[in-house]
């Protein structure tokens, strides 16, 4: 088992540099706009020469050091102790300051949302997969399927909009946009405010829970081992409760690790529709405003958080069933 | 015994003579294709048949209402992109036959001060602008009962306007307005008398004088004023900008009554009295005109709008139709260039397995891994500033292409993955062996031997790519990463980006709409998908017989 998880951090490890390299080289190609939403452009100039990325021509005007140049730079002063600015500069969004503390500026709205949404959807999505799966081809089984297609189906930020109007201007009950947080995260008005949100970000992930459940359930309802336990005498609670649900569990306990690790990375269209101050907002920020170091390091991080989620995932298969050998021999 | 007893029943068995061949009968049933097999299946699957009858109902909608509305054969000089006129901004849905009912109806209810709901009252022109009064509240403030009356208002009375026409053209308005009076005669005219407003400004100057208004306060309102009468064309009659405690104000003017409680017009009078209908300057004739009548005579067919109008008067519904047509010739043309590629790629790493394998498994990791999301800013921004190609393909082709690029570019790693799966099943099999061992060459047992068993699965997948094109499509529009506004690219993700811009409070109709057929689509094509996957699912033959 230590062997294939050091084997896949090894795979990953090369992964993640291979995709750094090449997103490095890209981002760096692409031209700098010197004169739209640059607070100082003789300081923009003097740090990135300090970075190695530009070099002053005799004749007074700045022009770019070649990428393959620029990527040993950036290299030696990442690995670099006494440097603040290993990932750069916002020189946009937050003038100056570096992409990291940006990032990490924004992640507790973010992560607060997605855990809120996650203890809400898992346990009601699983609920909602069990009663699925013992009413199996039921009237209650058949409503429920329908429900759960149609959240599947819908794009999230439909029922965003629609919970928005709703509950934000029809009937208004809830704060339709994010409030404040600077005066912390647990005021009475943040948390009102969270609740469209969370709502919408829930509604898909208690409809894709829920019918995995019940896919898992079901199969492992109609094998033998569960006629063994009933013939054994187990009444039809225990087998299930027992025998039934531990074993439907095994893939979905993966399935809520790679959640957890999911919490970091903010939904763009769901952080854009109710203004909420997260990751995702400022990946799109950084897009709309150009401002590439930013870019970079989000990337960066949604791409990490990505390849850590898929080895979790495979990981913990092994751990929860010690049967499954993800990539193993023959 | 019985049935050895059968056996020597020569009524039931025939002697063959010696030295005949003896053959296999051909079938007497028709052979059932593979093809044939699945669409049976298919058919026995309803909601997937709903599903793809709702897909057919919205690619009809996207091809013929372009073709088909009137609003897009308007003259192309006046109106380069369809009929669009800002005076109808965010009208509201109409449909003919929910006339009255208020739903539906392209009415909505307004809060009305006192003052501004008796002047709506009145009105010059052809079409009403109230339709009723829905409730009144009445409040106590400061011990004045003060009313706020709701009101229901036609979005498409919007009055009458000034326009300025041409000799020839005003001569035909005429002409218009006689015959139609002739034939009919509650006829209303399309023209209506000008309104005065330099006189009645004068007139009100000599009220404020007499008041002891000082000069500056005077010149300052009837600015105002002037300015308030050009914006809101529609008011024909006396505004006053005194305020109930007594002073004068810039800002809000408010309509004066007379002793009978109705406006005062101000229309332009000659000197025998009787109003003026035309002002002439060269060739110009300024004529006021009941701007929606004036339409309706224009343009041959009234300003109605199914799913109502954008921020500047265009038709939703014509709009969404031009969306729906865009995002799905994307959706279709995005997955099959995809499942060209994954086809091919997947096949490769598949049949050939071993080190190919390896290093093919690699170079998609790494592909599936790059969110497509910075390879679209990546392309964008570095298409936009390459003038030679900016040059060659023109702004709406560096957008499509580096959208192409961007979907094209991670979206067939999944069809490759499966196309993979699909070859290591079949290619250790032992009809493969026997091929092989007939001298088949490698392309003839991919394409001929294992290719067509897994097409049905492959066909699926790439069905189900469809909604997901779509949805990143309108997603990334939506959120402004992919900028259509500058090539008059109607998605839906656009129509979305208009709906959240046009405000869900006042404006819920823009959005209503768009995300409306989207949600249709994506649930359409999400049952339209899984039923295909069941119909080519060969295991499943005969288990629901």
């Amino acid at each position: 088992m230590l062997i294939y998880i050091l084997k896949r951090l090894g795979l990953m490890v090369l992964t993640f540099v291979t995709i750094f390299f090449i997103c490095f080289v890209m981002i760096r190609l692409l031209p700098v706009n010197v004169d739209t939403g640059m607070k100082d452009p003789e300081i923009f100039y003097r740090t990135m020469v300090a970075q190695g990325r530009m070099r002053m021509t005799e004749n007074g005007s700045y022009e770019n050091i070649p990428v393959l140049e620029q990527l040993g730079t950036f290299l030696a002063r990442l690995f670099d102790p006494s440097n603040d600015h290993r990932w750069g500069y916002s020189y946009k969004i937050e003038w100056l300051s570096s992409p990291d503390e940006v990032l990490f500026k924004r992640l507790p709205p973010t992560v607060m949302i997605n855990i809120f949404s996650m203890l809400i959807s898992t346990p009601i999505g699983i609920a909602i997969g069990i009663y699925m799966a013992l009413r199996k081809n039921k009237w209650q089984d058949h409503l429920l399927s329908v429900l759960v297609m149609l959240f599947i189906s819908v794009p999230s930020f439909v029922y965003a909009f629609l919970l928005q109007v709703l509950f934000g201007y029809t009937w208004p009950i809830l704060p339709p946009l994010m409030a404040n947080i600077q005066y912390g995260y647990f005021t009475p008005e943040v948390i009102a405010s969270m609740v469209l949100p969370v709502m919408s970000m829930s509604f898909s992930s208690i409809a894709g829970f829920a019918r995995y459940t019940r896919a898992e359930l079901t199969e492992v309802l109609t094998s033998d081992f569960m006629l063994l336990a009933r013939t054994k005498g187990l009444t039809k609670a225990q087998a299930t409760v027992r025998h039934a649900f531990r074993n439907s569990l095994v893939p979905i306990f993966p399935m809520i690790l790679g959640e957890i690790i999911a919490v970091l990375s903010g939904s763009l269209i769901i952080e854009n529709i109710f203004s909420v101050p997260g990751v995702g907002a400022l990946y799109l920020q950084s897009i709309q405003s150009r401002d590439y170091d930013v870019f970079q390091f989000v990337s960066m991080f949604y791409i990490a958080i990505g390849l850590i989620g898929t080895i979790v995932v495979d990981v913990s298969y092994g751990i929860v069933d010690p049967r499954i050998r993800m990539g193993g021999g023959k | 015994m019985e049935k050895l007893e059968n056996r020597r029943n020569p009524e039931l068995f025939q002697e063959i003579p010696d030295r005949t061949n003896l053959h296999d009968a051909a079938f007497e049933t028709r052979p059932v294709s593979f093809l044939e097999d699945s669409l049976k299946r298919f058919a026995k699957n309803k909601a997937s048949i709903v599903a793809a009858i709702i897909i057919f109902l919205i690619a009809l909608y996207a091809i013929i209402v372009p073709f088909a509305s009137p609003k897009s054969r308007v003259d192309t000089t006046k109106y380069p992109a369809g009929f669009r006129d800002d005076k109808f901004a965010y009208a509201l849905p109409y449909n003919q036959m929910f006339k009255g009912t208020g739903f539906w109806d392209g009415t909505k209810v307004m809060a009305y001060n006192e003052n501004s709901y008796k002047a709506l009252q009145s009105n010059d022109s052809n079409h009403e602008r109230f339709v009723e009064l829905d409730h009144v509240v009445t409040q106590t403030i400061a011990a004045k009962k003060v009313s706020q009356y709701y009101v229901r208002i036609d979005t498409y009375a919007v009055g009458n306007f000034t326009v300025t026409l041409s000799q020839s053209e005003y001569a035909k308005l005429v002409e218009h307005d006689k015959e139609m009076a002739k034939a009919d005669k509650d006829y209303k005219s399309i023209i209506k008398p000008m309104i005065d407003v330099s006189s009645y400004l004068a007139k009100y100057r000599a009220t404020m004088e007499e008041d002891g208004q000082a000069e500056g306060t005077i010149t300052d309102v009837l600015d105002k004023m002037k300015t308030f009468y050009n914006q809101n064309q529609d008011i024909y009659y006396e505004m006053s900008a005194k305020q109930s405690n007594g002073n004068y104000t810039s800002n809000s003017f408010t309509a004066v009554f007379d002793a009978q409680g109705k406006v005062i017009p101000i229309y332009a009078t000659d000197e025998q009295g009787n109003y003026v209908y035309v002002e002439v300057q060269a060739d110009n004739y300024t004529v006021r005109v009941d701007y929606y009548d004036y339409l309706t005579y224009t343009l041959g067919f009234e300003p109605r709008f199914l799913f109502g109008a954008n921020d500047s008067g265009q038709d939703i519904c014509l709009r969404l139709a031009e969306g729906a047509r865009f995002s799905l010739l994307l959706g279709i043309g995005i997955s099959a260039i995809n499942f060209i590629i994954g086809l091919i790629w997947g096949a490769v790493s598949g049949y050939y397995g071993g080190r190919v394998d390896m290093i093919m498994e690699r170079v998609t990791d790494i592909i599936a891994n790059i969110p497509s999301i910075i390879v679209l800013t990546i392309c964008g921004i570095q298409f936009t500033n390459n003038i030679a190609l900016k040059h060659a393909i023109g702004q709406t082709g560096i957008i499509i292409l580096g959208f192409l690029v961007a979907f094209v570019y991670s979206g067939w790693v999944g069809v490759a993955g499966t196309t993979r799966m699909q070859f290591y099943r079949f290619k250790g099999q032992e009809y493969v062996l026997a091929s092989r061992t007939l001298g088949a060459k490698d392309r003839r047992l991919i394409f001929k031997h294992i290719l067509p068993n897994a097409i049905g699965t492959l066909v699926t997948s790439s069905v189900l790519m469809i909604p997901g094109v779509i949805f990143s499509e309108s997603s990334l529009s939506f959120l402004g990463i992919i900028d259509f506004s500058s090539s008059g690219i109607n998605s839906i993700g656009v129509l979305l980006n208009e709906g959240q811009h046009a405000g869900l409070q006042n404006n819920p109709h823009v959005l209503l709409f768009p995300c409306l057929v989207i949600s249709l689509l994506m649930i359409s094509f999400n049952l339209f998908g899984n039923g295909l996957r069941d119909a080519f699912n060969t295991s499943l033959k005969g288990s629901e017989d």
